[in-house]
C-alpha cells in the first residue's frame, strides 16, 4: 500500500490503482487485468500534472473510454449513472430524453421560484441548476443501513448491517426510480420527477419517507443485530 | 538441474555400479571394544553378509516413466527432422538453412487456416516446445526425496512462498532493530510496483514446472505484493525483482502515423477501418481546417442521438481542436453507437499527427487510443441469455 500513502490526496487516484490490482480485475474483462480506467475528464488530468501523479501513469495502459463518457461539460458520472438505472430494455435514447425533460421542468419550477422571491438572502439560496438538485437529492436518501435476512434457528429474521458508498447510492437511486414507476398514469414522468427531486432535495417527499422508514425499521431490529456476527 | 537424458544414462550406470560394490565388498575383520589398547586381539565379530540392495520402487517407476518419455521424444524429434526436411524439399529451399520461421511460413502456405483462434491452427514445432518439459527425478535410489518441501507435492512453488516468508520475517526484524536505534526506514529508498507486473500463472508454472491453481497463484502474487509494500524492502530488491517483468511499452500508441499533403498544401492524414463492434470506419482529419464534419455525404444530423454526437465531438473537446480540423469518414456495418465510436477512435488516432506528445499522452490516459475489444457476449446453451438462468424449479 506503499502507493496508496503516497498518493491519498486524491480519491481518483485510489481507485484507479485499486482497479488496476490483479486481485480486484472483472471474470468476464476483455481486457487483462493490469488496465487502468481511463480519466477522461479534463480537470482531473490538469489535477494529475499538477502534482505530478501522472508520471506514475506512463507505463500502464488504459482501457477505451466507453460510448456514453466524454470531456464535455455537459457529461456528469452521476447523472449517466442514473439513465442507466432508470432505462428499460436498452431504451438509453428515451431514457436520456425523459431525464433531460425532467431537468427542465425542475428548471422551469426552480426559476419561478426564483423570480418570485424579493428578499435576496432567499433568493441567493435557491438553487437553480437541476443537475445539483439530482445530486442533493440522491445524497439525502442514501441511507446509512440495510436489512439483510439472517437464518438462526430455522426462521429468517431481518438484520441491519452497515452498508458502502455505492451501494446505499445505488439504493437511493433505485428508490427515485420505482418512486417514479409508481405514478399515477394521468401524470408525466418528467413533471412528477421533477417535485420529486426538488422535495427530496428540501429532506422530505416519499423517497426521503422511504429512507427514514428503513432506518425505523433497523432501528426496530436492532436486537437481532449482533447476528450478522454469531 | 541435470537432463532427463543425462540423469537417466547416470542413474543406469549408477545401478551397475550399486551390484557391483556390493559384491566387491571386501570382508574385513571388525574388533569388540572391550579390547581397544591392548595386543590382544580379543573376539572376532562375525563378518554379516550384505544383502544386494535394490533400487525403490518410486525409482523404479521413475525410470520407468524417463524411458518411455525419452523413446517419446527421441521419436518426436526424428520425425520432426524429417519433416521439415520434406517442407524444405516441398519448397525448394536448402534443408540444411530451413530455419524455424521459414517453417511456420510454409505451413501458413501450404495449409491455410480460416480458424480464428490461433491455436486451432495448424503448426509445426520442434517436440521440446509442443511437449511440456518432465521434472528429473526427485528422490534418490532408495526413495528419499532431494527437496525439503516434497511432501508438500509442489516443491518448487512452496520453495518460493517459504522464501518470501523468511524474507519478510527477516524484514521485520531488521524493521524492528531500526526502530530500536530511533531510526525510521528510508522513505525514498522504498520500492514502488509502477511500469513493472508480477509474472503471470503461466510464467510462476515454467519456472517451477508445476501445475498451478488460480487460487495458489493468487497467494504467490498476495505473498510478493507484500514483501514490495515493506518499508524496507529495498533489501531484497533483486529477490523482487525475479518475479517482475516489465510493462509493455506505450510506443505503438505515441508512434504518430505519416502525414499527406494535398494539392493546394493542407496536411491530411487517413486512417482507415477503424473498428468498434461491427461497425468500421475510415477517418480522413485534414489540418488547418474550419470545423467542417462530414460523415457518409451528411453532417452531424447523421446522427439523431445526442450521445453519439458528444462521441465524435469527444476527442475534438479533448484536445481543442473543434474549429481546427476539418474531418471526412465513411462508415459502414454497426449500430449507432458502434457507427460513432469507429469514427471517434478515427479521429482520436488521427489526431495524434497534429498535436503536441504531452497531449498524446493525455489522449491515451482519456482512453482514447485504445481498441474498444469489447464485442456482445455470446448466449450460452442452458441459459437463457448470455448470463440470465432459466427460471429454477426444483421439479
Amino acid at each position: 500500500m506503499a502507493l496508496l500513502v503516497k498518493y491519498s490526496k486524491f480519491g481518483s487516484c485510489i481507485k484507479h490503482l485499486f482497479q488496476m490490482s490483479p486481485q480486484f480485475a472483472a471474470k468476464y474483462s476483455v481486457y487483462p487485468p493490469h488496465f487502468g480506467e481511463p480519466i477522461y475528464k479534463k480537470q482531473e488530468l490538469d489535477k494529475l500534472l499538477e502534482t505530478g501523479g501522472i508520471e506514475n501513469f506512463k507505463l500502464i495502459p488504459f482501457k477505451a473510454a466507453k460510448s456514453n463518457e466524454t470531456c464535455s461539460i455537459f457529461h456528469d458520472p452521476v447523472v449517466s449513472k442514473f439513465i442507466n438505472y432508470m432505462l428499460i430494455k436498452g431504451q438509453k435514447k428515451l431514457a436520456r430524453q425523459v431525464l433531460e425533460k425532467t431537468f427542465e421542468q425542475i428548471k422551469k419550477i426552480q426559476l419561478a421560484k426564483y423570480n418570485k422571491e424579493t428578499d435576496p438572502e432567499k433568493k441567493s439560496s435557491i438553487i437553480v441548476d437541476p443537475v445539483v438538485i439530482l445530486k442533493k437529492a440522491i445524497t439525502n436518501c442514501k441511507p446509512l443501513l440495510k436489512l439483510t435476512p439472517v437464518k438462526r434457528g430455522g426462521s429468517y429474521y431481518q438484520v441491519p448491517v452497515p452498508i458502502t458508498d455505492k451501494e446505499s447510492t445505488f439504493y437511493a437511486m433505485r428508490w427515485f426510480v420505482h418512486c417514479g414507476r409508481e405514478k399515477d398514469k394521468s401524470v408525466s414522468f418528467a413533471d412528477f420527477m421533477a417535485n420529486e427531486f426538488i422535495q427530496a432535495s428540501n429532506n422530505n417527499g416519499r423517497v426521503v419517507k422511504k429512507k427514514l422508514d428503513l432506518h425505523k425499521q433497523c432501528e426496530s431490529n436492532r436486537a437481532y443485530a449482533h447476528y450478522r456476527w454469531s | 538441474m541435470m537432463s532427463i537424458t543425462r540423469l537417466f544414462a547416470s542413474l543406469v550406470t549408477k545401478k551397475l555400479n550399486i551390484l557391483k560394490l556390493t559384491s566387491n565388498y571386501v570382508p574385513r575383520c571388525t574388533y569388540g571394544l572391550n579390547n581397544v589398547g591392548s595386543n590382544d586381539p580379543g573376539i572376532e565379530i562375525e563378518e554379516k553378509k550384505i544383502v544386494e540392495e535394490k533400487t525403490s520402487l518410486a525409482m523404479r517407476a521413475y525410470l520407468q516413466r524417463a524411458t518411455l518419455y525419452n523413446n517419446f521424444m527421441e521419436q518426436q524429434t526424428h520425425e520432426f527432422q524429417v519433416g521439415k526436411r520434406h517442407l524444405a524439399n516441398m519448397m525448394g529451399v536448402d534443408p540444411e538453412t530451413f530455419t524455424q520461421k521459414d517453417i511456420n511460413e510454409a505451413i501458413e502456405y501450404l495449409f491455410p487456416s480460416g480458424l480464428y483462434d490461433p491455436k486451432a491452427r495448424p503448426f509445426m514445432k520442434p517436440p521440446s516446445e509442443v511437449f511440456p518439459p518432465k521434472k528429473d527425478a526427485e528422490f534418490d535410489e532408495s526413495g528419499r526425496p532431494f527437496h525439503v518441501f516434497f511432501y508438500t507435492g509442489k516443491p518448487n512453488f512452496y520453495l518460493i512462498l517459504h522464501n518470501i516468508a523468511t524474507k519478510l520475517s527477516e524484514l521485520n526484524k531488521f524493521e524492528d532493530s531500526l526502530r530500536k536505534n530511533n531510526i525510521l526506514p528510508d522513505d525514498n529508498k522504498k520500492l514502488s510496483s509502477i511500469g513493472s507486473q508480477w509474472l503471470s500463472k503461466e510464467d510462476v508454472e515454467k519456472l517451477t514446472v508445476e501445475k498451478l491453481s488460480d487460487y495458489e497463484y493468487k497467494h504467490f502474487t498476495i505473498a510478493i505484493e507484500r514483501l514490495l509494500k515493506h518499508p524496507c524492502s529495498y533489501k531484497y530488491v533483486e529477490f523482487i525483482a525475479q518475479y517482475q517483468k516489465p510493462m509493455i511499452t506505450t510506443k505503438a500508441i505515441m508512434e504518430s502515423s505519416p502525414v499527406e499533403y494535398t494539392k493546394d498544401g493542407k496536411a491530411y492524414v487517413t486512417v482507415k477501418d477503424c473498428p468498434r463492434k461491427s461497425a468500421r470506419a475510415d477517418v480522413t482529419v485534414f489540418y488547418p481546417g474550419t470545423g467542417k464534419l462530414s460523415i457518409n455525404g451528411k453532417g452531424i444530423e447523421f446522427f439523431d442521438d445526442i450521445q453519439a454526437r458528444e462521441q465524435i465531438l469527444f476527442p475534438l473537446l479533448f484536445t481543442d481542436m473543434v474549429e481546427k480540423v476539418d474531418i471526412e469518414a465513411t462508415v459502414r456495418g454497426g449500430g449507432i453507437s458502434g457507427k460513432a465510436g469507429a469514427i471517434r477512435f478515427g479521429i482520436s488516432w488521427s489526431l495524434r499527427s497534429f498535436v503536441e506528445p504531452e497531449t498524446v499522452e493525455r489522449m491515451r490516459i482519456a482512453g482514447l487510443l485504445q481498441k474498444d475489444y469489447r464485442r456482445r457476449e455470446r448466449k450460452k446453451p442452458g441459459q437463457a441469455r448470455a448470463r440470465r438462468k432459466f427460471t429454477w424449479k426444483k421439479r
